[in-house]
């Protein structure tokens, strides 16, 4: 599964490197939970996707889940859909 | 910072982030009036009660951010009164810096013990057995606690064999080692200027955002856009503070675009500092001083200065390295005009004292940096740059770290004079450094090179950072390894001085 951090001017201004620093705490608890999958979790910091800098400012942070754009994205938000496509 | 109050800081942050663009953009400051509904959309609050109050404390965030002082709800006033005030391109600083919003200060109690439903009321209740002045009772539900009694020791805390009693803590006063924090008519929290050394962990720690210190911001854009002399200086933790794709060289590059001439590090002043306070230690200690105090850290000195007046002179007369930095560059332009850029509030404060006025002329923290770019649409990860930085030893670049300066100093005057052993020792956070100061008053610390920090970590985890402290240690061990200098003796930037 891959999990890319938007880490852009907007989004770390607002929080994107807390979100990083949680979803990467993940791999810790997972690797103790035999519920889930260990193995799969790939987490990528990359540049601007550009998406606040069309019609909508209010769109940071953004984290991309696999094909899935999340805006707004809060760290629970991300960590659920991590956990839940993680689930055995 | 404590990053994990995201919806704080983002609001927070985002008043940075338009104050920023209404200033580069040169819109008309009456624009501020509409900016809570953009923070704040729509028409159901999301935080409190009421999008009402919502709104109107981002409208006081945005007076502090423009330097304005905060509106008292008794009386009339509109968000842009005073606003003429403000609208210059030289640092405005109404005094206090740090400021309760207190219509966002949600009153908490004082720190109290209290019995929680976790209560069985079991036979045994060790807590009424342990308190030293039979203050707990049993009563038809639960522990009784008797309030007028209660010392507040904790035994029957740490006793309950169901975890059932609890501290309760407010956490403005709870982290503000100098016990500033006071309650007004209304309970809420109220500063006691008297007694702040505005080190800023209570604007971090309160869980309402209540508490926010004044921005400078919009008057230095004002300035950037008018004067071609303007130079920003950078403390050593601003590594990794904006994002994982950024460089140091794409920092400095980010800053040149925000309209400075150049860019030079703290660390470089920070040499300074070093070879200044080896050299004061090695001649004053131990015959005119019984102790040195390291002078870097302004919330530390000015504890020291407020707390402990008769140990004020044992604080080391050598400027910081803020102050170096600015007089090196006042050296190399004298029509300088010096921005130090930092993660601490408390600087804005030494900004302004009569002999620093001269060489800094502005004062912002990393976050209020970060606003700026995203203000002015600045990718710092698309600047291409091949440059490198080689302003600082690593001694230096280590002042950012808890430890850092006592290690710098210590290294540096055993070089100078290898017989001397010196002896050193650090707080990092106002409680410790308060202890620390009592210890060495009563003479048990002489001999030693005291280094005082507010900050727990360090200059780190100052309350302007952006990136949590364990990212930021790291890319320090890193930039400070990529110094081509050991130590303060072999800066060639400092010894063409």
């Amino acid at each position: 599964m891959k999990v890319k951090v938007c880490m852009g001017s907007n989004c770390t201004l607002l929080g994107a490197m807390n979100i990083l620093d949680q979803v990467e705490d993940l791999k810790d608890l997972i690797s103790e939970n035999e519920d889930y999958r260990d193995d799969e979790l790939d987490i990528d910091v990359v540049k601007c996707l550009g998406y606040c800098k069309g019609e909508s400012r209010n769109v940071s942070p953004v984290v991309v889940v696999d094909d899935e754009v999340i805006c707004n994205a809060t760290s629970q938000i991300v960590m659920e859909k991590i956990m839940k496509k993680l689930r055995k | 910072m404590k990053e994990i109050y995201v919806d704080l800081i983002n609001i927070r942050r985002k008043v940075f982030a338009e104050i920023a663009r209404i200033a580069y953009n040169d819109m008309d400051l009456s624009e501020i009036e509409r900016i809570p509904y953009y923070i704040i959309p729509g028409e159901v609050a999301k935080y409190r009660e009421n999008i009402f109050r919502e709104r109107a404390i981002v409208e006081e965030r945005l007076r502090l951010t423009l330097g304005l002082n905060v509106r008292s709800l008794k009386e009339f006033t509109k968000v842009t009164d005073g606003i003429d005030s403000i609208d210059v391109d030289k640092m405005v600083l109404d005094l206090p810096l740090v400021n309760v919003i207190k219509f966002a200060c949600e009153a908490c109690p004082d720190r109290a013990v209290i019995v929680t439903d976790n209560c069985r009321k079991c036979l045994a209740h060790p807590c009424t057995n342990v308190c030293p002045v039979n203050a707990v009772s049993i009563g038809k539900n639960r522990a009784l606690i008797d309030k007028e009694k209660c010392i507040r020791c904790g035994k029957c805390k740490e006793n309950c064999p169901y975890n059932a009693i609890i501290e309760y803590h407010r956490p403005c006063s709870q982290v503000c080692g100098v016990n500033a924090i006071e309650s007004d008519e209304l309970g809420r929290a109220k500063i006691n200027d008297k007694k702040c050394v505005s080190c800023g962990r209570c604007i971090t720690q309160c869980p309402f955002g209540a508490i926010a210190d004044k921005s400078q911001i919009y008057q230095l854009i004002k300035a950037l856009k008018t004067n071609d002399h303007m130079y920003a200086i950078i403390a050593p933790s601003f590594v990794g503070q904006f994002g994982l794709l950024v460089s140091p060289s794409q920092i400095f590059e980010g800053i040149k675009l925000l309209g400075f001439k150049d860019v030079v590090e703290v660390g470089l002043g920070a040499d300074i500092t070093t070879l200044n306070e080896a050299k004061e230690f090695l001649e004053k200690v131990p015959n005119e001083y019984p102790y040195m105090g390291t002078s870097c850290c302004n919330s530390w000195t000015l504890m020291v200065e407020k707390m402990f007046p008769d140990q004020y002179k044992y604080i080391s007369d050598s400027a910081s390295p803020m102050v170096e930095t600015a007089k090196y560059i006042k050296r190399i332009d004298p029509e300088a005009i010096v921005t130090f850029i930092g993660p601490c509030i408390s600087k804005k404060l030494e900004a302004l004292r009569e002999e620093v006025k001269d060489y800094v002329h502005f004062v912002i923290t990393f976050e209020e940096l970060m606003g700026m770019f995203v203000g002015k649409g600045i990718e710092l990860s698309e600047i291409e740059v091949d440059k490198e930085i080689q302003d600082a030893s690593i001694l230096g670049r280590g002042f950012a770290a808890a430890g850092g300066v006592a290690e710098a100093v210590k290294k540096t005057a055993q070089m100078l004079d290898p017989s001397r052993e010196i002896l050193i020792e650090s707080a990092s956070n106002l409680h410790d450094c308060v202890k620390l100061m009592r210890i060495a008053k009563a003479g048990k610390k002489n001999g030693y090179l005291l280094e005082g920090m507010a900050c727990p970590g360090g200059c780190i985890a100052g309350p302007g950072t952006l990136a949590s402290i364990d990212r930021v240690r790291k890319a320090l061990a890193q930039f400070m390894n990529q110094s081509k200098y050991n130590t303060p003796l072999e800066n060639n930037n400092i010894c063409k001085l």
